[in-house]
């Protein structure tokens, strides 16, 4: 019952994020980008043909790697970035006057004081999505190393090495919200009304930095960088799996996304309901269609500036967010 | 205790374990490697050093030469570089007319000088577009590409095709300029003044580029010139030399333009060198379209073979001359020639000799990216291997022109 | 000989992040596109392009000048009813245009066509006849095509304006 309309929405972002992504660089590029198959609606079909086209095409296994992990690691990649989704509130169902509000106890969250459209609810929901989400460059990795092709472990190296950076970025940076507003509930965090980007915009800014960095978006697209590595850790992917390994960190940059708009952008405040929950799409969408423009503005950084970049400029920055947090977390 | 190490390697994963140091194929089939092999051997993240396996694109350019007529030979010259084509072909004419001993008309000088910055900016323009991408930039790929559009349409007006333009004929010039070219030259550079207002803001501003190519691939000014680097790459390593100013040939000689120098020789100024390059080269073309004299576009020497008639309808009618039936197999005297021009890339030199057959006896051309196979293997060695494309693309180097 | 500035301090970083990600906006916001929209816009190339020829049989007078010229081997002579007269191989032409521009009669001509596609490689042979004769393959629609032609502008690059 939950699921499945999750899934739908999430293919349906996934398709929208990619095609954003196509358009977006086709305007700033001089070029009209995916236009034929539909061409009322901006060519938007072109990425349900793309997708349909390799998913019929033939999953080639190379004879040297380790075929289950292989096959494995794509799948499993989007599972665990398609999860992070069941903790992430998206709205408050009303207590009545919603064609919702008979759930309205089903979905009560009674540490927030509030029911949610929330899958599971948890009072540590910012820790379970920090918790599975980064779970994926694990699964990164092993998919590489099972690829069993020198590219790809070049980028399994890469990726390994800009995990522990980014993730120590976007775990500071949630703790210092968790601090500021005494819990790590995004639901209660999301009722005090003060957005986190007011209340500690150094935060958000970080963030938002690690965001890019945790999904391979420009300009920190070094684990797959195609003119060094062939994209990366997914050289040797084709067909089915080879869309999946793509939707995984789609996946991921959107519920990232999700968490942004929730936690820093005041997610579905002032609105309730599904006009609630259309409103923080909107806003992770926002988050989601700046981080994809990015491949238009930047090349990619060398691993060795993104590390520099990271611990020496936004760790500090991030302690900084933590040391805001503390100071804000008086007065919230 | 390896013993144990092996077992343990041996026993729960099957994939080889690969050293610390290891070879990677970068080629030929890879989007960072254009048409060649780069045989990169990794000391973790550094280059140890690199091969260079080139010639995929071979074409026997040189052989076949000595085969062909004298006129067979303009399209086939410029094939090894077709968006310089200008340039090649106009080394080529230059060495057949030493032999020839035939005077060029002067607005002939100048059209070649013309043709020649316009395919210059559009080499750049591609070469840009392709560093950008080589990086993940794919906005400057695009940019790129879309912008040497604009030029390339005015070689088009001009010379009848886009980029194998085989323009330039024994003693002249195929076609002459038209007022309307003239108007959409000027709208070009207009446009390109604009655009590179953009560029700067995008790409050669962008503090992530500058980290890419600020002392990345560094050249001293005594490795350009032991390494025989030619063209935008050694001036970017402060050695002033250009054969325009060196040796001019075509219109060089009358027409104001500085040469930039940088001194710091890694790839950021080897990029600022070649923006510009593009600078200086809509000057020309604003000067050339000022000062450009009055006259025939073709020697006397042939202007006069061709029949009257057809000289009416073409020269009068179209200002296009047409080829005197001489062309179609002439015989040079006994000579040899050697011409060289400033490509878009460097120079470019060839050597023609004539034994007074149909066909050359033998002819060598030394094309700017056939310096660059030693240049680029050097700036390689030691470097990250993120900054092997970032290599490739600044010194632009293009492997059909080093094959030949 | 010139030096870039080095060392530059952080805001002045920070502004250029700024100025790449406005430039960037400001194309998102004014685009600038220079996509021919084929085959609904089909372009009409300038007088002098060198596209395919064609030959005017009746004017040739079998000098066998433009076959000698050819670069690439692509025009020969065939000798039709006790006349010599040019044939022309598309598959190794590349459109020189010396053939016309050495042919003392003016016989040959350059048309302004050059997108033609053939299903085999004996199409790509024109005999006489069939070179004596104007070839033109419109893109196939159901819709009519519009000719356009490319003009260079000084704000957009390259706009396409429809030929009348
Ligand atoms: S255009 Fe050139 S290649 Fe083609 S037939 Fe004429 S001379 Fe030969
Ligand atoms: S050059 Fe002209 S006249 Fe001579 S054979 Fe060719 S087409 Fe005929």
């Amino acid at each position: 019952m939950i699921v499945f309309p999750g899934l739908i929405f999430s293919l349906i972002t996934l398709l929208t994020a990619i095609w954003a992504e196509r358009k977006i660089a086709a305007k700033i590029q001089m070029r009209f980008g995916p236009y034929y198959a539909s061409k009322r609606i901006g060519g938007y079909f072109q990425l349900i043909a793309d997708a349909i086209k390799f998913g019929l095409a033939e999953i080639i296994v190379p004879s040297n790697s380790i075929r289950e992990f292989f096959i494995l690691g794509p799948i499993l990649i989007t599972a665990f970035a398609f999860l992070p989704m069941a903790f992430i509130p998206v709205s408050q169902i009303p207590s009545s006057g919603s064609i919702t509000s008979p759930y309205y106890r089903f979905f009560f969250d009674k540490f927030a004081g509030i029911s949610l459209y929330q899958p599971i609810i948890t009072p540590y929901s910012l820790l379970f999505i920090i918790a599975v989400a980064s779970v994926v460059p694990i699964l990164t990795v092993m998919t590489a190393w099972a690829s069993n092709n020198r590219f790809s472990l070049i980028s399994a190296i890469r990726e390994g090495i800009l995990t522990v950076a980014y993730d120590t970025l976007i775990i500071i940076a949630l703790i210092s919200m968790g601090i500021e507003y005494h819990t790590l509930d995004i639901a209660s965090i999301v009722k005090t009304g003060v957005p986190g980007i007011i209340a500690n915009p150094i935060a958000a800014f970080v963030f938002f930095v690690a965001l890019l960095m945790g999904t391979a978006r420009f300009p920190f697209d070094v684990a797959e960088a195609d003119t060094e590595l062939v994209t990366g850790a997914f050289t040797e992917y084709s067909g089915l799996l080879f869309v999946l390994s793509m939707a995984g960190p789609y996946l991921l940059t959107f519920v990232y996304s999700l968490v942004f708009a929730t936690v820093f952008l005041g997610g579905w405040l002032p609105l309730m309901g599904i006009p609630g929950a259309i409103l923080t799409v909107i806003k992770a969408l926002i988050i989601l269609f700046f981080s994809v423009f990015m491949r238009s503005v930047y090349g990619r950084y060398r691993i060795d500036q993104i590390l520099r970049g990271g611990w020496k400029y936004f760790f500090p920055a991030a302690l900084l967010a933590l040391i805001i947090g503390m100071i804000g977390g008086i007065f919230l | 205790m390896t013993e144990e190490v092996e077992k343990i390697l041996k026993g729960g994963l099957e994939v080889e374990i690969v050293p610390v140091e290891g070879e990677l194929n970068v080629g030929p089939q890879h989007p960072g490697s254009g048409h060649m092999r780069i045989f990169v051997r990794l000391n973790g993240d550094i280059i140890e050093d690199v091969d260079l396996d080139v010639g995929y694109v071979h074409r026997s350019v040189e052989k076949l030469s000595e085969n062909r007529n004298y006129i067979h030979l303009i399209p086939l010259i410029e094939r090894p570089a077709i968006l310089d084509s200008i340039h090649m072909n106009m080394a080529y004419i230059m060495a057949v007319e030493k032999i020839l001993n035939v005077d060029v008309p002067p607005r002939a000088l100048y059209l070649r000088s013309f043709a020649a910055e316009v395919n210059r900016i559009a080499s750049h323009l591609y070469g840009m577009g392709i560093f950008g991408v080589f990086m993940g930039h794919s906005t400057a790929f695009m940019w790129g590409f879309g912008d040497r559009e604009v030029w390339v349409e005015i070689l088009q007006a001009l010379t009848g095709a886009r980029v194998t333009n085989s323009y330039i004929l024994p003693g002249g010039v195929r076609r002459d300029i038209t007022p309307v070219i003239m108007e959409m030259t000027e709208k070009a550079i207009k446009y390109t003044r604009r655009k590179l207002n953009d560029w700067k803001g995008i790409f050669v501003n962008n503090p992530n580029i500058k980290a890419r190519t600020q002392n990345v691939g560094v050249m001293t000014k005594e490795n350009a010139i032991r390494w025989g680097a030619v063209g935008p790459n050694l001036r970017a390593s402060g050695v002033a030399f250009d054969v325009r100013k060196a040796e001019p040939y075509a219109a060089y000689d009358k027409l104001d333009f500085e040469i930039p120098v940088y001194k710091e020789g890694d790839a950021y100024a080897r990029t600022l060198v070649r923006i510009e390059e593009i600078e200086q080269s809509m000057k020309m073309l604003e000067q050339i379209m000022r000062e450009i004299p009055q006259g025939n576009i073709l020697s006397d020497r042939f202007f006069k073979q061709i029949p009257p008639i057809r000289l009416k309808k073409w020269w009068e009618g179209q200002h296009r001359i047409v080829m005197p039936g001489y062309y179609a197999s002439f015989r040079p005297p006994k000579g040899e020639a050697f011409a060289r021009v400033e490509a878009g890339r460097g120079e470019l030199a060839f050597y023609v000799i004539s034994d007074g057959t149909a066909k050359p006896y033998r002819l060598r051309m030394i094309t700017p990216s056939y310096r660059l196979i030693k240049v680029f293997r050097e700036l390689a060695k030691g470097s990250r291997y993120a900054d092997l494309v970032t290599i490739y693309g600044s010194l632009d180097y293009f492997p059909p022109e080093a094959d030949r | 000989m010139k030096e870039y500035p080095k060392k530059e301090n952080p805001f002045k970083l920070l502004g250029q992040h700024l100025e790449a990600i406005g430039t960037g906006l400001k194309y998102l916001v004014k685009p600038t596109r220079i996509t021919l929209m084929y085959p609904e816009e089909s372009m009409v190339l300038p007088t002098g392009y060198r596209g395919m020829i064609r030959l005017y049989k009746d004017v040739c007078i079998g000098c066998t000048l433009c076959a000698m010229v050819c670069p690439a081997d692509a025009m020969k002579m065939v000798t039709e009813e006790g006349k010599k007269l040019p044939m022309i191989n598309y598959g190794r032409c590349v459109f020189c245009g010396f053939c016309v521009d050495i042919c003392p009669v003016d016989a040959l001509k350059e048309t302004g066509v050059h997108d033609a596609a053939f299903t085999n490689r004996r199409e790509l042979i024109f005999d006489p006849d069939k070179f004596s004769q104007d070839f033109d393959q419109p893109p196939t629609m159901d819709k009519p095509v519009r000719k356009v032609r490319a003009k260079i502008d000084e704000k957009k690059g390259i706009v396409y304006e429809p030929d009348d």
